[in-house]
């Protein structure tokens, strides 16, 4: 990564292209003959970052922490219940997202876009690829005919697909290929800012690498920003300028990658940080085992939400819920105890020789 | 490959010889298993790694003769060394046989990724661990609840009396992995097949899992086989790796020796496309080539050599690799170590 045209505080002297602001979505669980609603799901609760052009902000988390939510809301895939939801058009202004009806939705949501982790069902089976790759085109007026054809042709080169495949259809491709497609077609209306939420998840091994390196080239030649979702922690380093984690809908720590990953405040990202298994049994890692599981997010715990796994939790954390609040340079924490305690990254997890 | 230490040493718990599994479909037949050897010694973990399609779970599932049709056995050996002079050949075994019955569940558990594919939703977690372990020992119902909570207990799930009567879908997805491991250790197996065991959980709960299952290893002494593609979970967990490759087992060495010092391009190349913890300050991953061939239009000679990196034009398209014995605990099977091997 240190050879690529990334600088190393991305966040130095920009706007934020995108401010999410105490994000929040909510699910009512229904029940009875009516479909009253007893309850609510509080998949996303206050959530807040920025994303800053060219960057790669990654969200992480384990399974619903809310994270896919998030990514959803921000493409406005879903309506947010509250919070808001800044994002800054070509011309320097800010729109709120969160407000916009659906006509003054469309012009922006050719700027957004949105990469999806299954290529097998997020591709319509009977669409051919020129379609598939084409239709934001058709949608958006913007190319028809031959014209259409030529673009989806160049986009299909751009990302490693062979023109003459353009109309063939999905069945056809393999795990990666198709991958590749759902990716040209994100890009075919030169978006600002793409969300690829679990995008390489469901690849091979030796595909997935082709993949990452793909989405890299394709940054920084169309200055992509990214929101980059996913569990997987060893992609994420390799991905993302700066990460976030999110535990049960809230967010516990952002930082820049080295600082996350090396320096960690949150005994969640610490404990996240140990589980990874290492692909050399010369740093076997000491695992921080947690007890119990990921809490229900329509029933979470008292104060801080990860006091009940949590090895360091003291009486306060099982009552005052921690607000995100700075900790250093651009690295923000959740947890009441952060300057106390003296977590461990990723090298002090692996004895040394 | 000399057959005179067949089955001769008695560490030796399963012993794998030529062991070809096919397909035969209207499209043609898939050779999922093409000429596989390997053994896993006693109280070991031995781990099977390989991108989708390689093979791995069909290995699996030809060891329990679980292949369903059109999957079919062809040829080779499965011999079971279940201590002192009784061995059987399972792959000899009908596959309805009383014998048959009495290793699968018994000699040898099986748990899988998606723990639903082995527990019922009908029935509770204690039905189905009692019935299993009457079905394998010789004792009262009593006793079978017994050793189904104590099991439970063993693999850390919490106040166990009360999950006994639980139906699977009111466990959480760690809970029912470990509800299935704790089946699948009720007879006290002297091998655990597990298939892709934490794949589709969580990294924390996949860390409790694994954390689990090297516990009760030590507890019981079975021996592991852990079909993976998670280079990771391997290092952690195995002593022994066999690499495969459409079918076929390209490497074989002890763990150290295929992380440190892989001699078969696929296993080289794997390694280096894969981001890891703390290296990503090295450079762009190193992809293989394309992908994995669709099953029907396998390469001719060495299934690798169209993604080969290191590939002998002229032979490799044409040649298929014997298997090169590096060292006693090293094989490969490649041009490149033939050559120099002889």
């Amino acid at each position: 990564m240190a050879d690529t045209a990334i600088p190393s505080a991305p966040t130095a002297g920009k706007e934020p292209l995108l401010r999410v602001e105490d994000l929040r979505k909510y699910f009512p669980i229904r029940q009875g003959f009516f479909g009253r609603s007893v309850t609510q799901v509080k998949a996303v609760d206050g959530v807040t970052f920025d994303v800053f052009p060219g960057e790669t902000m990654a969200v992480v988390g384990e399974s619903g922490c809310g994270k896919t939510t998030a990514g959803r809301c921000l493409v406005r895939a879903f309506e947010p219940t509250g919070g808001s939801i800044l994002y800054r058009n070509l011309d320097g202004d800010e729109v709120a997202l969160d407000a916009l009806d659906n006509k003054s939705l469309k012009p922006v949501r050719r700027e957004l876009r949105m990469i999806f982790q299954d290529p097998f069902s997020s591709l319509n089976p009977r669409m051919t690829v020129l379609d598939i790759i084409g239709d934001p085109l058709r949608v958006h007026s913007i190319a028809s005919g031959s014209e259409l054809e030529e673009r989806v042709a160049d986009m299909l080169l751009r990302v490693g697909l062979r023109p003459e495949y353009m109309r063939r259809y999905p069945h056809a491709f393999s795990g990666g290929q198709r991958q590749r497609i759902g990716i040209a077609k994100a890009l075919i209306l030169s978006p600002r800012l793409v969300v690829a939420d679990e995008a390489v998840s469901a690849l091979d091994v030796s595909v997935q690498a082709q993949i990452l390196n793909l989405l890299q080239d394709l940054q920084a030649e169309f200055d992509l920003t990214y929101v980059f979702i996913a569990h997987d922690l060893s992609v994420v380093e390799y991905i993302a300028n700066r990460v976030s984690v999110m535990y049960v809908g809230k967010m516990v720590e952002t930082a820049a990658t080295d600082e996350l990953y090396h320096n960690p405040k949150h005994p969640y990202t610490e404990a996240l940080l140990s589980a990874v298994p290492r692909p050399d049994p010369r740093e076997r890692s000491q695992r921080i085992v947690l007890e119990g599981d990921v809490p229900d997010p329509a029933h979470p715990p008292s104060g801080c939400y990860f006091h009940p796994r949590c090895r360091y939790a003291q009486d306060v954390c099982a009552t005052e819920t921690p607000e995100l609040r700075p900790i250093g340079e651009g690295h923000e924490v959740a947890c009441h105890l952060a300057e106390d305690l003296d977590l461990r990254g990723i090298t002090d997890l692996v004895p040394r020789d | 490959m000399s057959n005179k230490t067949h089955g001769a040493s008695t560490d030796i718990l399963l012993d794998i010889r030529g062991l070809k599994t096919y397909f035969h479909l209207d499209e043609g037949t898939v050779r999922a298993v093409d000429g596989v050897d390997f053994t896993v010694p006693r109280g070991t973990t031995i781990g099977i790694v390989g991108e989708s399609g390689c093979g791995k779970s069909v290995t699996a599932f030809s060891i329990l003769q679980l292949v369903e049709k059109p999957g079919r056995i062809e040829e080779g050996s499965i011999v079971l060394n279940t201590g002192g002079q009784n061995r059987v050949d399972i792959a000899a075994l009908d596959h309805d046989s009383e014998e048959l019955r009495q290793i699968r569940g018994k000699d040898i558990g099986m748990i899988f990724q998606e723990p639903m594919t082995s527990l019922s939703m009908m029935y509770t977690v204690g039905f189905q661990m009692t019935e299993a372990i009457r079905l394998h020992m010789d004792v009262e119902k009593d006793e079978a609840r017994d050793r189904a909570i104590e099991m439970l207990q063993a693999v850390g799930i919490p106040r166990p009396e009360q999950r006994f009567d639980a139906y699977p879908f009111e466990l959480s997805g760690g809970m029912r992995q470990r509800v299935m491991i704790a089946m699948a250790l009720s007879c006290d197996p002297m091998l655990l097949i597990a298939d892709e065991p934490t794949t589709a959980l969580d990294v924390t709960t996949q860390a409790q899992i694994l954390e689990l299952m090297q516990q009760l290893q030590e507890e019981f002494g079975m021996a592991i086989m852990l079909i993976t593609h998670d280079l990771g979970v391997v290092a952690e967990m195995c002593s022994e790796v066999v690499v495969m490759y459409l079918g076929e087992v390209v490497e074989q060495a002890d763990v150290d020796t295929i992380f440190h010092n892989p001699q078969h391009p696929y296993t080289q190349a794997l390694l280096e496309s894969i981001p890891r913890l703390g290296h990503s300050h090295e450079g762009r991953l190193n992809p293989i080539l394309g992908s994995v061939p669709d099953p029907y239009h396998r390469p001719s000679g060495c299934p690798f050599h169209p993604r080969c990196t290191q590939i002998i034009t002229g032979r490799c398209e044409t040649v298929h690799p014997d298997i090169s014995r590096l060292d006693p605990r090293h094989t490969v099977r490649c041009l490149l170590h033939e050559e120099s091997h002889g």
